[in-house]
Order: structure tokens, then sequence, then C-alpha cells
């Protein structure tokens, strides 16, 4: 496999790793609110997601691959909510640990990963194409 | 000393371009990557030094990276702050990279056809 | 210089004088072409390198549409089949001209 069609089995492994990335934070925002339905029971926990980085045999190139999607083991913060029915006896309810704020910077930090992705697949592209031009001149 | 051939030289600049490009795709890929390293090839200059034929025994493929008759993308030194997860990769450098890849390679192909548009129009007549 | 960008070229024989040109060829080159030693073998060394490049092209050609062969090294063998045929076309126009101008000559 040449160096270039490489390339772009290296950019879009990673727009696969950035996609992932991005259906992670969209799921702890979607449920940055979503508390148990008893007192006793959990809120939603916080996902997390970490890549590794994969030798391709055929190309040699650097893949990247997702390597697991954990929970992260923080602590719920509480709120008071006397009225929620996942209020304690004091009338606390424990919240998902998820701060809205780092998922937003989360998220655009995968949107700039994303985009250098994108860009690296163009360019090589451009690249191929501009090397079968070559053949095109009169002759 | 032979004169070297304008087209020969070109092919070599264009696959050393290749396989930078590979190694700056897999910089951008692994840029959130832990522990992930930098790779990138060696100058162009110091490659032409060498001869192309002979590939060393440390040259395997198990090093990692492209390798593209003998031009191989290696791990680079990090000398910035690091980062706690041992990531070295910096994007605004892999873009300039990604540009510059992108400028070399044009020259060369424009370089290329022009001289064998010459050629061609020369022979013709 | 300008010898140096193309691939194909005729070079005559290294330290030959006009007496002896008309002697069979040299020592054998890297390239396993004797160092031509006549007009005539030189051209038709350069005849035979015209083939090997055409040959060359086809292969790379082929491998591309079926396998998947490096693009560069595809289209650089493409370049150099056509400069080699258009050289070459060119020099049996000459030749083919120069033997119709001979045969024309009265004698």
């Amino acid at each position: 496999m040449d160096a270039l069609t490489a390339a772009l089995k290296i950019a879009s492994s990673g727009l696969n790793a950035q996609s992932e990335r991005l259906r992670i934070v969209s799921e702890n925002m979607a449920n940055a609110q979503s508390t148990g339905t008893t007192p006793e029971a959990d809120p939603y926990r916080r996902k997390t997601i970490s890549f590794v980085s994969e030798l391709d045999r055929a190309s040699g190139g650097a893949l990247v691959e997702v390597n697991s999607i954990d929970r992260d083991p923080s602590a719920f913060p509480v709120e008071f909510q006397p009225g929620n029915e996942a209020a304690d006896a004091n009338g606390y309810v424990k919240m998902p640990n998820v701060n809205v704020l780092v998922e937003m910077a989360d998220m655009n930090e995968a949107n700039r990963s994303y985009q250098a992705n994108l860009q690296v697949i163009k360019q090589a592209r451009d690249l191929i194409s501009m090397t079968i031009d070559l053949m095109r001149t009169q002759g | 000393m032979d004169p070297v051939n304008l087209f020969d030289l070109a092919s070599k600049q264009s696959q050393w371009l290749s396989v930078r490009q590979s190694a700056v795709a897999g910089n951008i890929a692994n840029a959130n990557t832990p522990g992930y390293v930098a790779t990138d090839v060696e100058p162009f200059e110091k490659v032409l030094d060498r001869s192309p034929m002979r590939m060393s025994a440390t040259q395997s493929g198990h090093l990692g990276g492209i390798t593209q008759a003998a031009y191989v993308a290696k791990p680079q030194e990090y000398t910035g702050a690091l980062m706690p997860s041992k990531n070295t990769v910096v994007l605004e450098n892999e873009l300039l990279k990604a540009g510059e890849i992108r400028r070399s390679f044009e020259l060369n192909t424009a370089i290329v056809k022009a001289f064998h548009a010459m050629m061609i129009s020369a022979v013709k007549g | 210089m300008i010898g140096s960008i193309g691939s194909l070229r005729l070079t005559p024989a290294a330290g030959s004088d006009p007496a002896s040109e008309l002697a069979p060829g040299g020592a054998a080159s890297a390239t396993g072409f004797g160092s031509p030693a006549t007009f005539a073998e030189a051209l038709s060394q350069a005849a035979t390198r015209t083939v090997d490049t055409l040959e060359t092209a086809e292969k790379m050609s082929l491998q591309a549409l079926t396998g998947g062969a490096d693009t560069r090294q595809v289209v650089d063998a493409v370049m150099d089949a056509q400069q080699a045929l258009q050289t070459t076309i060119a020099i049996r126009d000459k030749i083919v001209s120069a033997w119709l101008d001979v045969s024309r000559m009265q004698i």
C-alpha cells in the first residue's frame, strides 16, 4: 500500500475515533439531569472514552482505535430537591457527575480534531490526483 | 560525478513527501492518544546523501511507521512541556507541516509536468 | 545538463577514436549493455531500451488496474514510455526520410 493511500486510511480511523468521542459527549450532555427513580438508585454516571494507537500491518501506519469506554468514578453531586421522587429523607437528590461546561470543551476539541483529520483526507486525495494528472499532459 | 536525473530526483522527493504525509496523518489521528510520540521523517537532504538502495538492518518494519524505499518515519524527540497524557502531538505544527508538504508536492508535479512537456515538444520538432 | 533530464539517450563509447569506431564493442557496463562502438549498435541499444521502457510501463499499468501499485511509480513509468516512444519515433522518421533522400539521388 503506498504512503498516500495509507494516509487516507489513517485519517479515516481518526475520523471514526473522534465521531465516537462526540457520541459519548452527546450522551453525557443529554443525560446531564438524569437522576435515578428511587432514593437508593444511582443517577446517570458520566462516560469517558480513551484511544489507543494501533500499528497497521498492511501500511505500517499509526491508526487510532477506541481503547475502552469507561465510567467516570468521581462522586455524584447532591442537590436539594425535596419534591423529586429520588429525594432521600433530607430532600437531597444525587445528580449525575456531568459538568456541562467540561462536556462543551470536550466537544470543541473533538470538532477541532475531526476537522484536522478531514483536512488530511482532502489533502491526501488531492496529492494523489496531482500525481495522476502528470500523465495527462500532451504526450 | 554522474549528472543527476531530474525525473529520478523528483520521484524520490515525491516518495519522501508521501511518507511525511502519512507520518503527519498518524500524528493528527493520534493527537488524543495517551503516550503517543509524534513521528516525522529525516530531512530530504540527509536522505539523499545515503544510497537509496541500501536498507540497513535496523530499518525493518517492526520499528513502526511507513517505509517506502528507505524513507522511515521515526518518533521525534520532544523538547516542549510534556502533557500529563505524555502525548507529544502539537496540532498546529502538524497542520503547518501538511501545508509545507502540499506546496512542495505541487512544485514537484509542476516541474515534472513542465519538463516532460518540453522533452516531448523538443523531440517532436 | 539537458542530457541528464531524460531517461533515453545515445551514449557514445567512452574514449573511442574514429579509427576504432567500426570495431565491435568494448567492456560491458553496469546496465549490461556493452559500450556501443558503432552508430548502428547505439541505435539498436536505444531501441531495446525503448522497448524495455514500454514493457515496464505496461506491466506497472496492469498492476495498477488489478492489484493496486504505487501511483507515482506507475505515472513515472508511463511518462518515461511516452518520452522514449516520442524519441524513437522521431529517430525512425529521420532515418526513413534520410533513406528516401538517398534512394532519390541521381546516380
